[in-house]
């Protein structure tokens, strides 16, 4: 994976990098463990089960270190449902969560590449 | 404050449970501090108190597994060793951020992070902060009183002063008395009691007054409190708490006072002034406070005018000495034998000022050997002027003040003013009062026996009217002995003071030393001597 492949992904990769002191290789290994984060499993999990306080713990956890990161085509759909589950309202989330899904597998499989 | 680990850096704790955000604030630290890790609010602490002296900050995350931010933030601030760290909360949530700061957080970092460079800087600034409260706590209090350290008294007291609410405020100064007895009989751990128990007087009247309360020095204490007409209750609170710590000794305190601190003169000053109050107790006195007042005031100002004056009069020869007879009263008709130079100020515009006036001032203002030498040199003038004119030697004694006794060079002044004057010895008397012997006696045991040993005759003066006479005496042995004044005045009257005077007559008589009384001013008291003399 290349700055410019997850430029293309849609992160704000210059902010991101400002903010690892202009470090591109500790940017990079950053962005590599997001996949693998857990709170993925546990929003996903949550929202099924119509748990939304854990949904939103784990929601609120993934919104600060995307954006922490910059990747903006990740957080936006994460600070969406960030703040619906704030307010614990209770909807159809499929749309929201297929998108998160989506961007999460494409960003494993940058990862992975 | 933390202390600094080998490398000198500072160490910071990260408490943080998503792990991309802990390592990334990590990394921006990493360039300046430590950096210490925890994921939730349990782990924290354990680290917390094992690393208690060397952590300088802790920066948390709030939600977070086991224990969160804000009770980690709780478990901080009610620990004694770890209360004194700085707190940063990490929150992208704004309802955090309140809720932390009443809890005790310093400040919080949003995230998104801001940049580095402003990170650093806000970490940087909480720690110099909290790390100069702790410096100030740790030196703003005397350390064995509990009252404000004498820097600190006077920035909070020119605050208190400022921004009081337009009331008036004193300045008062408090001194115990014998402070140095109590301290040299007792012991110091005693006197230190005697301190703390004097300190928490002075807290309960300001418990109960606006104001603030310092130990100045030693036995010493200033307060800056709202006006009281009176401070007698204080005074006899203070010895009422003193008599708790001991019923035997009968304590006491001069309290002095400046009633309205006025804007205008600096607070250092206007101490000074309340401490002139404070001096002007006389430790036989009545009272134990007094207020400083218009009468101190003209006082303070010509002791002022005579200090400035002193150079002008000793190159105008305003000084004038005067020479007291002695007269040797063994024989049958009393014959002149010597005399006592005295010295007079004859001020062209205050008239003649009392030697009780000036004497101490040059005494305190360390002046006192200027005009000693101005005298000696006068006196022995004199003394040349009548063996030309006469033919006879009539000796003069002439007053060698303590603090001559230090000046290495006195033996060669002394021999010089000898030599310039064609004068020996037995011309030139060197008085010295008893209480030079009592204070630091060593040294100037040492450099009086150093004259002595020279050629020169020492003349005790004031015998008898100190405490430590006949001490004295077995120290450093004597050519004359001058009796005091006291003795002289009472001789008639009192059975006692006749028996006194005859024993240091004998005394004398066995150290082989003269006795001169002074101040004979009645055909009683002379002829009481005379018989004493012949006696003894």
């Amino acid at each position: 994976m290349t700055i410019d492949d997850l430029r293309r992904f849609g992160a704000d990769t210059d902010e991101g990098i400002r903010r690892c002191m202009g470090n591109e290789g500790f940017y990079l290994r950053l962005v590599k463990m997001m996949p693998n984060d857990q709170n993925f499993a546990i929003l996903f999990d949550s929202i099924e089960k119509g748990d939304l306080d854990t949904a939103f713990e784990a929601a609120h956890a993934l919104k600060g270190a995307l954006g922490n990161l910059s990747i903006t085509s990740l957080l936006d759909p994460v600070l969406k449902i960030t703040d619906l589950l704030r307010s614990r309202t209770r909807m159809d989330y499929s749309d929201l969560v297929s998108e998160i899904r989506k961007k999460h597998h494409e960003l494993a499989e940058l990862c992975g590449s | 404050m933390a202390v600094r680990t080998e490398n000198n850096r500072r160490t910071v704790l990260v408490v943080e449970d998503e792990f991309v955000n802990s390592q990334l604030l990590g990394f921006i630290l990493s360039e300046e501090y430590n950096v210490l890790y925890a994921e939730d609010g349990r782990k924290a602490l354990d680290v917390l108190k094992e690393n208690a002296r060397s952590i300088s900050m802790v920066l948390t995350d709030i939600k977070m597994p086991v224990m969160d931010g804000f009770e980690l933030i709780k478990a901080i601030r009610s620990d004694k060793s770890l209360r004194r760290i700085p707190i940063m909360v990490l929150t992208s949530e704004s309802a955090y951020e309140e809720k932390s700061l009443d809890l005790g957080a310093i400040d919080f970092l949003t995230k998104p992070y801001d940049m580095p460079s402003i990170i650093k800087a806000r970490v940087k600034r909480i720690i110099e902060l909290s790390e100069g409260r702790k410096i100030i706590r740790a030196t703003e209090k005397d350390y064995l009183t509990g009252l404000y350290a004498r820097e600190f008294f006077f920035e909070y007291a020119s605050r208190l002063e400022t921004a009081g609410n337009g009331g008036r405020m004193d300045a008062v100064v408090i001194d115990l008395d014998r402070f140095n007895v109590i301290n040299s009989l007792y012991g110091r751990s005693f006197g230190n009691s005697v301190l703390k128990a004097v300190a928490t007087s002075l807290l309960q009247l300001l418990g109960e007054s606006n104001g603030i309360a310092c130990r100045f020095e030693n036995d010493i204490f200033y307060v800056l409190c709202d006006h009281h007409d009176s401070y007698d209750s204080l005074a006899e609170k203070i010895c009422s708490d003193l008599r708790s710590l001991s019923t035997s000794i009968r304590f006491s305190v001069r309290i002095g006072v400046l009633p309205d601190v006025s804007r205008v003169t600096s607070l250092l000053q206007q101490f000074e002034t309340a401490r002139t109050a404070c001096n002007s107790i006389k430790s036989d006195r009545l009272r134990s406070v007094a207020f400083y007042s218009d009468e101190m005031h003209k006082k303070e100002l010509l002791e002022e005018r005579l200090l400035n004056e002193m150079q002008k009069a000793l190159d105008e020869n305003q000084f004038v000495v005067w020479f007291q007879p002695k007269l040797d009263i063994r024989e049958d008709k009393p014959v002149l034998c010597s005399s006592e130079a005295l010295v007079r100020w004859r001020h062209p515009e205050l008239g003649m000022v009392s030697p009780g006036v000036f004497i101490p001032l040059f005494e305190r203002n360390a002046l006192i050997s200027k005009l000693d030498r101005y005298v000696w040199n006068q006196a022995a003038r004199q003394v040349a002027r009548c063996k030309a004119k006469y033919g006879v030697s009539v000796p003069v004694s002439v007053n060698v003040s303590r603090i001559d006794l230090f000046d290495p060079d006195l033996k060669q002044t002394m021999l010089g003013i000898l030599e310039e004057n064609g004068l020996e010895f037995r011309d030139f008397l060197l008085e010295v009062t008893e209480s030079a012997y009592s204070d630091d006696g060593e040294h100037l045991v040492g450099a009086i026996k150093d004259m002595r040993d020279t050629g020169f005759r020492i003349e005790m003066d004031d015998f008898g009217a100190g405490y430590s006479s006949l001490n004295s005496l077995s120290e450093m042995p004597v050519d004359i002995i001058k009796l005091d004044m006291s003795f002289t005045r009472k001789i008639h009257e009192s059975k006692t003071t006749l028996r006194v005077v005859e024993l240091i007559v004998e005394l004398a008589k066995s150290l082989g030393a003269l006795v001169v009384a002074e101040g004979v001013e009645t055909e009683t008291q002379y002829r009481l001597l005379i018989l004493k003399a012949s006696s003894g």
